[in-house]
């Protein structure tokens, strides 16, 4: 009985705060997927930052709940792939590149290609789709440049990609133009 | 006439969205000057006695030992939407709980600005435009995975020196 309280009260305890804004049903909801989320040993911030997000844009509770069931549901297949030492925000970014349309081999791909944190190469990877680059593209550019790129380099090429896409290069072309391109040392994707 | 305004606009938002990088030794510099102007007499006589003082207590507030490898200080970022027909502008996002009294933007001639720290990280944010217009931010790119019916763009701060 004692232990039963005592878990009651840590259970309370540990609520955030934050979540008092969701009405109490999408709350309990949302605490226990936050809940069941961390027992797994996977971050709650991103989840509560998601019921946050839904709830100041007023959206539904069933369609906030799913959101972060969702969520929580990618975070644990991306940490199955990156590895128990993953950061929140490189799951966070596998995530988006995952719902991006990256599969999970080209996600180990990125993991066995790159040393260092992740997050800038599962980002760009997913901005590039989200600029209309086909994912396969996408993931194929963001391969090749990921064992020797660095961040502010791959910042760099995503943007000039969406400047040619802007200026009506396909999008897929303008990838896979500008990787060759930074191919060569001194040009556009490298640093300035 | 129009391209022109709107080639002005967006070079003075490129100019605008420049991270503001603050020297990591300026609050070192300001308590020793602080520490100097506070003791004029002794200020030719012990200024390093002073920056070091500064700096020793630089470093036990921050406790930069504390500091995963992985991650850094927050730099300060500047987010610009020109919406010169708006009354008001929140920036609303992952790192303000989604609360627009948190980041409210101010104003120039139409161009509504603020500057919000982040620590490195992917952030989904969006505008709230006299609180009701949900607009993503045209400089950057589109959060795709949209669940609530309203568009949110997505900012990546990478850590330093990778």
């Amino acid at each position: 009985m004692i232990i039963v309280a005592l878990l009651l009260a840590t259970q309370v305890a540990v609520q955030d705060p934050r979540l008092e804004r969701l009405d109490p049903e999408t709350r309990s909801s949302v605490i226990a997927i936050v809940d069941s989320a961390r027992e797994m040993g996977l971050p709650s911030e991103p989840l509560v930052q998601r019921a946050l997000e839904g709830a100041t844009k007023g959206a539904a509770a069933p369609r906030i709940v799913a959101a972060v069931r969702r969520l929580a549901a990618d975070l644990g297949t991306v940490r199955t792939v990156l590895g128990a030492r993953a950061s929140t925000p490189e799951l966070e970014a596998a995530v988006a590149a995952l719902r991006a349309g990256a599969s999970v081999p080209v996600l180990a791909s990125l993991r066995d290609a790159r040393r260092g944190p992740l997050t800038m190469t599962l980002s760009v990877l997913a901005d590039l789709v989200a600029s209309g680059v086909p994912p396969d593209s996408a993931a194929a550019v963001v391969l090749a440049l990921a064992p020797n790129a660095r961040d502010v380099d791959l910042v760099e090429f995503r943007r000039a990609v969406e400047r040619d896409i802007a200026l009506g290069a396909p999008p897929a072309a303008a990838a896979a133009v500008r990787v060759n391109a930074g191919a060569r040392p001194g040009t556009a994707a490298s640093r300035p | 006439m129009f391209e022109q305004d709107d080639d002005i606009v967006e070079r003075m938002i490129r100019q605008l969205r420049r991270p503001v990088s603050i020297d990591p030794g300026l609050d070192a510099r300001v308590m020793g000057e602080i520490a100097a102007a506070a003791q004029p007499g002794k200020r030719r006589t012990w200024p390093w006695l002073a920056a070091a003082a500064a700096v020793l207590a630089v470093v036990v507030v921050t406790r930069p030992w504390t500091l995963d490898p992985g991650t850094s200080r927050a730099d300060a970022f500047q987010f610009v939407l020109v919406a010169p027909q708006a009354a008001s502008v929140s920036l609303v996002g992952d790192f303000n709980d989604w609360d627009p009294a948190r980041s409210p933007m101010h104003t120039a001639h139409g161009v509504w600005a603020t500057v919000v720290p982040l620590a490195p990280g992917r952030y989904r944010y969006a505008f709230l435009v006299n609180g009701v217009e949900w607009r993503a931010d045209p400089a950057a790119p589109n959060a795709i995975d949209d669940e609530f019916g309203t568009p949110s763009s997505v900012v990546t701060v990478a850590g330093r020196g990778s």
